[in-house]
């Protein structure tokens, strides 16, 4: 059994983020959070392989809650899925050691991620 | 009188095409279908043309995202529509999966969620052609004439404003809108700036 816990602060992204993954992955588990303390709050008892975290949220924004969420559940893989597609936020990624994925969500992105992720 | 040299005003529109390229692929790719862009026009402005750029002579109703971006420069940011198209462009967006009263429901949010997409890709491109980086605030939705929108900014915008603005169109479904970037009188000092950076990058 797969768990994806979705962050955002956007309802229709979570949205599209789990009908896609759905689609592909009927049996799969998808959790959601739609702030970085909310994930941070709730990613031990979600328990997710994969976290799919936005960057610009009310409160703490996805790369300030990338330490705690790791701490928290270090065997969960995070792709930071954001709009902010300034070069300076992959490094910030690759340095973080996490995944990059710009925004729009369409199908194609979340293969891409799922691919990465090695389940697609 | 505020004024870019021919060679600032060349790059200031090479940089703003980059950035509308990717904003038409993200548009293109949220709502699955071909958009076209016109040519970004630049202009200084009073108050008075920006509220009619925004809205038009009539005092038509838009739907508009806005969102304050600063870091190298500080601008107020804005995707906007004509109103009643909204909710086409959400259901484009989402495919058929929803009814028109979940549709309904979540119109506003995922019309704030595309305008983060397009204008930050917009400025992304500014961002990453001079390696500087912009922080973006988070957006926010209105609906009210060019004047109520130039309004929420909370800036007076007295004097001189530079509008960047470009128009686009998704001809399949009739539905065009466009994006506009406005910068006070302290921010074309910093932009101006920018730019001379960038071109101190480009000529190494």
């Amino acid at each position: 059994m797969t768990t994806v816990l979705v962050v955002d602060d956007s309802k229709v992204s979570r949205l599209l983020s789990k009908q896609y993954i759905l689609q592909r992955h009927p049996d799969w588990t998808i959790a959601e959070a739609a702030s970085g303390e909310e994930a941070i709050d709730k990613v031990e008892a979600v328990g997710p392989d994969l976290i799919l975290l936005d960057l610009n949220m009310p409160g703490m924004g996805g790369l300030a809650a990338v330490d705690q969420l790791q701490a928290k559940c270090p065997s969960a893989r995070i792709t930071l899925l954001t709009a902010n597609v300034q070069d300076a936020t992959r490094e910030k990624a690759n340095a973080l050691g996490i995944g990059f994925a710009a925004k729009p969500i369409t199908e194609a992105l979340i293969d891409e991620i799922l691919s990465a992720f090695g389940k697609q | 009188m505020f004024q870019l040299t021919e060679l600032q005003h060349d790059a200031l529109i090479e940089i703003f095409n980059l950035g509308v390229g990717q904003a038409a692929a993200a548009m293109s790719r949220i709502v699955g279908d071909e958009v076209t862009m016109s040519v970004p026009m630049i202009s200084f402005q009073s108050r008075a043309e920006v509220a009619r750029t925004l809205g038009s002579d009539e005092g038509r109703r838009i739907c508009a995202i806005t969102q304050h971006f600063q870091g190298a420069f500080s601008t107020e940011a804005f995707l906007m529509f004509p109103e009643e198209k909204s909710l086409e462009i959400v259901r484009l967006m989402v495919g058929q999966s929803l009814s028109l009263e979940e549709l309904s429901e979540m119109e506003q949010e995922a019309m704030s969620e595309i305008g983060n997409i397009i204008l930050n890709c917009c400025m992304g491109a500014f961002a990453n052609a001079a390696g500087k980086e912009l922080q973006g605030s988070l957006p926010t939705y209105h609906v009210g004439t060019g004047d109520n929108i130039l309004g929420v900014s909370g800036k007076e915008w007295d004097g001189v404003v530079l509008t960047l603005k470009i128009d686009f169109n998704i001809e399949r479904h009739h539905i065009y809108g466009y994006v506009a970037f406005l910068l006070d009188m302290p921010a074309l000092n910093d932009l101006q700036r920018y730019i001379d950076a960038y071109l101190a990058k480009l000529m190494g």
